[in-house]
């Protein structure tokens, strides 16, 4: 029912398009996107494709937000070039001590193709965020309209629950502003100024970073999470926060 | 004569004089142990104000993927005391078992003073704790653990201190009423102590259900041996005995000691059973690093000898009369039990997030050491228990024992 | 003149030596890491010359300058370059050898490799930051 809700919302795409039942029945499968968990093994490393729909966790049920903001990940193009980090450092102002997005590095060695692969990490904007929920001032929240994990820093104690709490270690303490900080989906640097993607999205050479709004069926992040072809996964679903940051290679 | 009568009928200026008095009456191991004590206090709290003023980037050890160091370690060793203690206490004062009643007064005091300590130590580890003032009272998170950790610790400190005061008094009602209300303040606030750590899904070495009861149990454990120590010291301070009940008195409490040291036992060696039988993700590596890695001097020699085995025994040894086997045992155990406190904080920290993803750097536990302020902190703390304790019992004239029910 | 010959000697010696030791048989300079465009670009003389048994003049006969970099300044290296058959990609066409466009990270080390080549601390730091 919940999906059927969702369909209400969504903008007609043509009169050509099936019924509803069909749809739902099809986006169903699609929200049933699993996740596998994205590392361990040679296999997952070389392919991970036609291992994936083991789970039935579905980490995507329902969007409570709109835009639902959201990226995909397409980890293979990803060099490790850094400007994403570089241009979240200049937009966000954020210290060299500290980082808002990072990258890391996965070396495979005796894979055939290649033995290394990077993986970028940020703030996942979790729907069950438990840095939020573990905040014992709402210094930190997510924000009721567009899910992202924003920070109140005048409220901040400075007591680090948050990255603790955090899976995705998404967090650190800025001496600056005497708060945590913390990625945004840089909302206050641009997309609250009518920017329609993220400083690292627009930085990344190699089209690794797609950021968008997973509630939009015309959006590109809505179509490649919502299929089942290509493996779509989350990093840590064990956590159990259901991320809004997805991963593909592909 | 009755502190009851002493304190009712005076006058400011003569209570003033009967304290001075009191002050006066220490001998000189008393005044050098208060020195020693006072100089602990001091250079705490230099470095608490040091590292505040100063940026505890800086002059901590921690960082961002072990964000809590030695001072949370302590703040929870004090503060789990602190309930033990009170727990203990409740046995005799609360729900009226004979034997466990000479202790009531001091061990209310131990249990504030004990509190204060672990709160004092926190604050030096809290980042802005102004803003925590304003904010934890006018934009609260009702799921927030460490919220109703530091609410519920709050208002047992408060009620406490109450209590504390109602017992001086004399009015015994009131203080017994306040007592429960601080009993079960002190056991929410405690599990949700554990809950800090226990609930967070990311972090599985704490993961789990397990926690708050293991918290309870062991601070209950340390609390005996707390009571224990101060107690025979407290004998020592007032050069004889302080009641005609306490030696049964400690005696029992040596019981309960003796049965938590076994469920504690019990706890830990399931626990490590459970993860050698399993491999848990992110639990495995941190009990291996403890029972054969970085952790393991401080695991085997601090959490399992000094906590456990040779408190057990020397409690078993001393058939509840021989005093000195007991103070040697509760020395030791509250001296192993900071190790595994700090075990328990640390270790659950240096797994890193991504390690199950196999990263670059995943596979090696992270370092964390204490820092010279942190360590001085922690010093600070145990200074300031004890210079507490050396000037409670004096200023409450080694708190002598009424009948009340 | 005598001077002038000395020095002409001299010289002629000096650069004929210099030219020995770098451009003896088997000889060539360290891993080369590309900062440009992106930083953490890896060749392997060793790779290219010991290991597929390639010589000097596989590269460095148009393709390549003997000095290490220096494709850097054109404008043409870069990934559609390639495709098009320069530098790299007069070789790494997925013919000769495999596609400049397919196993990325294999010479794309990144900012992490060549912190690592280089010695420089590039995780997290222990304690402080």
């Amino acid at each position: 029912m919940k999906n059927l809700k969702n369909l209400d919302k969504m903008t007609n795409e043509g009169v050509d398009n099936c019924s509803v039942e069909e749809r739902r029945h099809f986006l169903k499968m699609g929200l049933t996107v699993t996740g596998v968990f994205a590392g361990g093994t040679i296999l997952s490393a070389v392919s991970s494709v036609n291992k994936v729909y083991a789970s039935t966790s579905g980490f995507v049920e329902k969007y409570p937000y709109k835009p639902h903001y959201s990226m995909i990940m397409h980890i293979e193009n990803c060099i490790d070039c850094e400007k994403c980090k570089s241009a979240c450092a200049e937009t966000n102002g954020v210290p060299s001590y500290g980082f808002r997005t990072n990258i890391l590095e996965r070396q495979v060695a005796g894979a055939l193709d290649q033995q290394r692969e990077f993986i970028p990490v940020l703030c996942n904007h979790c729907n069950l965020a438990q840095c939020t929920r573990v905040c014992p001032t709402k210094a930190t929240y997510k924000d009721p309209n567009n899910g992202i994990v924003m920070m109140n820093i005048e409220k901040c104690i400075g007591c680090l629950s948050c990255q603790l709490g955090c899976p995705y270690n998404a967090r650190y303490f800025n001496e600056e502003k005497w708060a945590v900080d913390k990625c945004t989906f840089c909302w206050e640097s641009r997309l609250s100024k009518g920017a329609k993607t993220t400083g690292c999205s627009e930085a990344c050479p190699a089209g690794v970073r797609i950021f968008g709004d997973l509630s939009n069926p015309s959006d590109r992040v809505y179509k490649e999470v919502h299929q089942m072809t290509k493996t779509v996964w989350v990093l840590r679903p064990q956590a159990g926060t259901k991320p809004n940051v997805f991963y593909t290679r592909g | 004569m009755t502190q009851r009568a002493e304190t009712a009928g005076l006058t400011l200026n003569a209570m003033e004089s009967m304290l001075v008095d009191r002050l006066k009456s220490g001998s000189n191991a008393y005044y050098f142990a208060l020195l020693v004590t006072g100089l602990m206090m001091l250079a705490g709290a230099i470095a608490g104000l040091q590292a505040t003023v100063g940026g505890h980037h800086v002059y901590y050890g921690v960082s961002r993927q072990i964000p809590w160091g030695i001072l949370i370690s302590t703040y929870v060793y004090f503060a789990i005391t602190s309930t033990g203690i009170c727990l203990v206490s409740s046995i005799g004062h609360i729900f009226g078992v004979k034997a466990y009643m000479p202790i009531a007064k001091r061990a209310v005091f131990l249990s504030i003073i004990t509190l204060s300590a672990g709160f004092l130590v926190i604050a030096a580890e809290i980042k802005v704790p102004i803003r925590m003032l304003v904010y934890n009272i006018i934009s609260p998170n009702f799921t927030s653990n460490i919220w109703w950790m530091g609410a519920l610790y709050g208002l047992a400190l408060g009620v406490m201190i109450f209590e504390f005061i109602f017992l001086l008094l004399g009015k015994y009602k009131l203080a017994v009423a306040c007592g429960f209300v601080a009993v079960v303040g002190e056991l929410a606030a405690n599990s949700n102590l554990a809950g800090v750590f226990g609930l967070l899904n990311g972090r599985e070495f704490w993961h789990g259900p397990y926690l708050p009861i293991f918290f309870i149990a062991s601070g209950v454990m340390v609390g005996c041996s707390c009571l224990i120590l101060f107690h025979l010291w407290a004998e020592r301070i007032n050069e004889g005995p302080l009641h005609p009940g306490m030696p049964d008195c400690l005696s029992a409490i040596r019981k309960v000691a003796i049965l938590m040291i076994c469920v504690i036992a019990f706890f830990t060696i399931w626990r490590t059973v459970a993860t050698l039988a399993g491999h848990p993700d992110g639990q495995y590596v941190g009990v291996m690093a403890m029972l054969t890695g970085e952790y393991s001097l401080s695991f085997w020699g601090g959490e399992i000898l000094l906590s456990l085995l040779i408190p057990l025994g020397l409690y078993l040894f001393s058939k509840g009369t021989n005093m000195k086997l007991m103070l040697t045992a509760a020395i030791l155990m509250l001296i192993g039990v900071f190790f595994m406190r700090h075990n328990m904080v640390i270790v659950g920290q240096v797994i890193p997030v991504f390690q199950g993803l196999g990263v670059t750097g995943s596979t090696e536990l992270l370092k964390y050491s204490p820092t010279v302020h942190e360590l001085m902190i922690v010093v600070g703390g145990f200074g300031f228990v004890g210079f507490m304790f050396l000037l409670g019992e004096k200023i409450f004239n080694g708190y002598p024992v009424e009948d009340h029910h | 003149m005598r001077l002038i010959l000395t020095t002409i000697l001299c010289s002629s010696i000096f650069l004929l030596a210099g030219a020995a030791t770098t451009l003896a048989e088997g000889d060539y300079p360290e891993d080369i890491y590309y900062m440009k465009p992106v930083i953490g670009v890896v060749f392997s003389h060793q790779l290219h010359v010991e290991d597929n048994g390639m010589d000097c003049d596989s590269c460095h006969d148009g393709i390549f300058e003997m000095e290490a970099r220096l494709a850097e300044n054109e404008e043409s290296f870069t990934m559609a370059g390639l495709a098009d058959g320069e530098f790299c990609g007069a070789c790494h066409d997925g013919d000769t050898a495999y596609d400049a466009n397919t196993r990325c990270t294999t010479c794309h080390v990144g900012v992490i490799g060549y912190s690592r080549a280089h010695g420089l601390v590039n995780e997290e730091g222990p304690a402080h930051h």
